[in-house]
């Protein structure tokens, strides 16, 4: 499947607080930008990939389109960790013949609308996942900040990162925000002694150390490598797509066995990706790292072999992660600081790079590696120059 | 007229009819209502052959479905009703008391009216206060006490539905399932089972159907010895969360057995709390039906919940279980749905049920007598602030300001929900 298919268009709502209309809308309005980008009629379309938390099904999408049919459709289950598993599917689909044309989205209010942050609810169903949910709701234990802080108060002890470590995610992320006018902390940079002073939410995270809560949507066009050449814009091809969840995985809650300050299930998508790829984390000049709460980024760095168990404090002090750093991380600003969009909006920053045509350019980006949500089942993509 | 003109005039004819007739309470003075009142209150006091002067009002409370003496509030009450006012909440009851009522007393009791006062903003939504005063007389028609009123009456702000915590039920309750109820059932009989693999021995936490090692389907359990280590823990801090307090601990424990476990670690402050720290199960019983194995650190004295810092030694501290807000309403023949019902309670614009004005009297006598058991009293003056909610603590508190006077305050943790001035009978 290698190089076989690539991105052929991006497409996005702006990113706001408050929307003003439907999830379907959104999820509308992206396809649609997406398609336009590509230089592709929603009448050529024939599959639709989204979220399995997605609250917009393709056939509503389409109906709102005009695609006259889907010969494909398909969700990806695990929150944010179906970022890039939505364009694996694609990608597998059109490499296998099932579809030509193939649109990846997510939209949500989920700063208006259902809020992830806010305390989960309790009382439900004793399927499989509710009864995860059940070790862990009735003790308090009810938001994602709370969930992440639990590997990252383990993973500072074993490796002697702290607070300030977990800022320097933060800081960087919101610098390139401020130089992004999609952004919605456009303008809006941070100090690390900001991210000190901020409040709480849940020891050891603080404010400052969680992503924004956002409206918007976004979409991304897939298409096989040959017919992306012919289209409006540079084919940014799918050079390895994996997916990955780890031993005694749960939802957010895998502390049950093993070491908690690692996150096994990235540690297999990033095998898979380098293999199938080809390449090593020397051969990206920028990567995407999904980054809802800033510890996870640390982890994400060890598991994806750019420096060892425990060395991504010193990789991001030394090497940097900043434009001009040795690994540029997230020059979109992230979920920190452009738009918590489920990662999908990681993706679309990842094909900008590869295209030269980011806010935030990295100089000569040949490949850019993307992830996605952490602490579930997870998955990536690298993408490459065609 | 408008409404509030038309009110005003209402007030003043009230007030310019003066006493009503006195109509005989329904039953005479009672052992068997004493002790009902007592005990719902927690009142361990000796009140001998007599009746705690704190109880006046509830000689004269009609009950249940009793047909009701017309009162001069009524009219003006059934108005804001009409218009609006929804929303009620007690703010001052003043009682003076002029000598104990001895068991068997037959007593008649009197209304008159006050008067209105507003509209007033206030922190529950526009409102009005309205007063008036009862009076309570022996056989020989000799006035044996005195009470002020006061209510507000209330527009309730539209509150948004508020995320489907049931009344007094733990909002955080477990799904459970075939697979999970040996643990639940376990909790209950106060043992923290770990599920073990009838054929090949193998603990496993959180259970499941099938062994991973062997993928037998034959389960059994083993009882947890109870101590463990925290291998990881979190400070909660926001969002809130419904049914807990902030900040609490959440931690994994490492339990000897080699299995962890997610749970709370209490009687703890949560700054103390470190990754390696010994601890001991403990269960806490959340509600009627959910009890949850928690964690405390090992040989932590069996704390009282959250002591505040500051406050004296001599501090009641009163958990104000649904139970306790429920049996002292209707010990205190109150049956307004407000000390009962949360769906009124919420409709009518409160958070939840909430004291009853004669029991929150009784607890501040109730706070003086345990301090003062030689103390006679002759009258309380009470505000009412912060309603004082199921789930809530109320704390009481007092000084003495001089021979004969007492303030008594009682928090909540919304506030001050009751300062009362209480007067004691001199040489008593």
């Amino acid at each position: 499947m290698k190089g076989r298919t690539a991105i052929a268009g991006i497409g996005a709502t702006e990113f706001s607080k408050e929307s003003g209309r439907s999830e379907l809308q959104l999820a509308a309005e992206a396809c649609l930008a997406a398609l336009e980008d590509a230089g592709l009629r929603p009448d050529e379309v024939d599959g639709l990939v989204t979220f399995t938390a997605d609250a917009n099904s393709e056939i509503a999408v389409a109906r709102e389109l005009g695609i006259p049919g889907l010969r494909f459709f398909s969700r990806v289950d695990y929150g944010g960790g179906a970022a890039c598993g939505t364009v694996a599917h694609a990608a597998m689909a059109i490499a296998s013949g099932q579809a030509e044309v193939v649109v990846c989205y997510r939209a949500f209010n989920e700063r208006s609308g259902h809020r992830f942050g806010q305390a989960n609810k309790s009382g439900g169903a004793a399927n499989s996942t509710g009864l995860e949910f059940s070790w862990h709701l009735p003790y308090g234990f009810a938001t994602p900040a709370a969930w992440v802080a639990m590997q990252a108060q383990r993973y500072a002890h074993d490796y002697g990162a702290t607070s300030e470590d977990f800022g320097r995610v933060a800081v960087a992320m919101r610098r390139h925000a401020a130089t992004n006018p999609k952004a919605w902390f456009y303008e809006r940079p941070i100090t690390l002694e900001e991210h000190q002073a901020s409040r709480w939410v849940v020891e050891p995270l603080h404010l400052l150390d969680c992503c924004q809560e956002s409206d918007g949507g976004v979409a991304i066009v897939v298409t096989s490598a040959e017919r992306a050449r012919d289209l409006a814009r540079p084919p940014v091809l799918i050079e390895a797509a994996a997916q990955g969840s780890g031993p005694n995985q749960m939802m957010m809650f895998s502390y049950y066995s093993g070491d908690i300050g690692t996150l096994p299930a990235m540690g297999m998508v990033g095998d898979q990706l380098w293999q199938r790829s080809g390449l090593t984390p020397a051969d990206v000049q920028t990567a995407i790292l999904y980054d809802h709460f800033t510890p996870f980024v640390l982890i994400q760095l060890e598991e994806l072999g750019f420096c060892a168990r425990g060395e991504a404090k010193d990789f991001i002090k030394d090497a940097g992660i900043d434009l001009d750093g040795k690994l540029p991380l997230n020059p979109h600003g992230g979920q920190l600081g452009e738009a918590y969009i489920h990662g999908m909006n990681g993706i679309a920053e990842g094909v900008r790079q590869v295209r030269g045509s980011s806010v935030n350019q990295v100089p000569d980006v040949h490949n850019v590696l993307v992830t996605a949500g952490t602490g579930v089942p997870t998955s990536g993509l690298v993408l490459s120059r065609g | 007229m408008n409404f509030h003109d038309d009110l005003m005039a209402l007030s003043d004819k009230l007030a310019a009819e003066g006493e009503s007739d006195r109509w005989p309470c329904p039953d005479p003075v009672n052992a068997a209502m004493i002790r009902n009142w007592t005990q719902a209150l927690g009142d361990g006091h000796d009140w001998g052959e007599t009746a705690p002067p704190a109880m006046i009002q509830v000689w004269s409370m009609l009950g249940l479905g009793a047909a009701k003496h017309s009162s001069p509030a009524d009219e003006p009450l059934r108005r804001f009703n009409d218009n609006g006012y929804t929303g009620v909440v007690a703010t001052n009851c003043e009682q003076v008391y002029d000598r104990r009522l001895r068991l068997g007393e037959v007593l008649r009791s009197s209304m008159r009216f006050g008067g209105i006062v507003g509209p007033k903003k206030t922190a529950l939504g526009e409102g009005y206060f309205v007063t008036w005063y009862q009076t309570w007389y022996d056989e020989a028609d000799r006035r044996v006490a005195e009470m002020l009123f006061r209510v507000l009456k209330f527009q309730p702000r539209v509150r948004k539905p508020s995320g489907g915590a049931k009344s007094g039920k733990y909002p955080l309750p477990p799904a459970i399932n075939r697979d999970t109820e040996f643990y639940w059932a376990g909790v209950h009989e106060g043992e923290l089972r770990i599920q073990k693999c009838a054929d090949c021995g193998t603990l496993r936490h959180p259970p499941g159907p099938m062994c991973q090692a062997c993928h037998s389907v034959d389960r059994t359990y083993v009882a947890a010895a109870g101590r463990g280590e925290v291998y990881s823990y979190v400070v909660h801090h926001h969002p809130p969360v419904p049914g807990r307090t902030p900040p609490f601990v959440v931690a994994v424990v490492e339990l000897p057995e080699g299995v962890r476990v997610v749970g709370n670690v209490i009687d703890c402050d949560p700054a103390e709390v470190r990754i390696g720290m010994p601890v001991e199960l403990t269960f806490q019983k959340m509600d009627d039906e959910v009890t949850l194995p928690q964690w405390r650190p090992v040989g932590a004295p069996a704390a009282e919940p959250e002591p505040e810092p500051q406050e004296p030694a001599d501090a009641l501290r009163i958990k104000l279980t649904p139970t306790f807000v429920i049996a002292t309403a209707l010990a205190t023949r109150d049956f307004t749905p407000v000390h009962h019902d949360t769906e009124l309670a919420r409709a009518q614009g409160s958070k939840d049920i909430f004291l009853n004005i004669l029991t929150t009297m009784g607890l501040v006598q109730r706070y003086v007598v345990e301090r003062h058991p030689e103390a006679e009293l002759a009258g309380m003056k009470v505000r009412l602030g912060a309603p004082a909610y199921a789930g809530d603590t109320l704390t009481l508190t007092g000084v003495r300001t001089d021979a004969t006077t007492l303030e008594v305050r009682g928090a909540v943790s919304l506030g001050d929900h009751v300062t009362a001035t209480v007067q004691l009978r001199e040489n008593a």
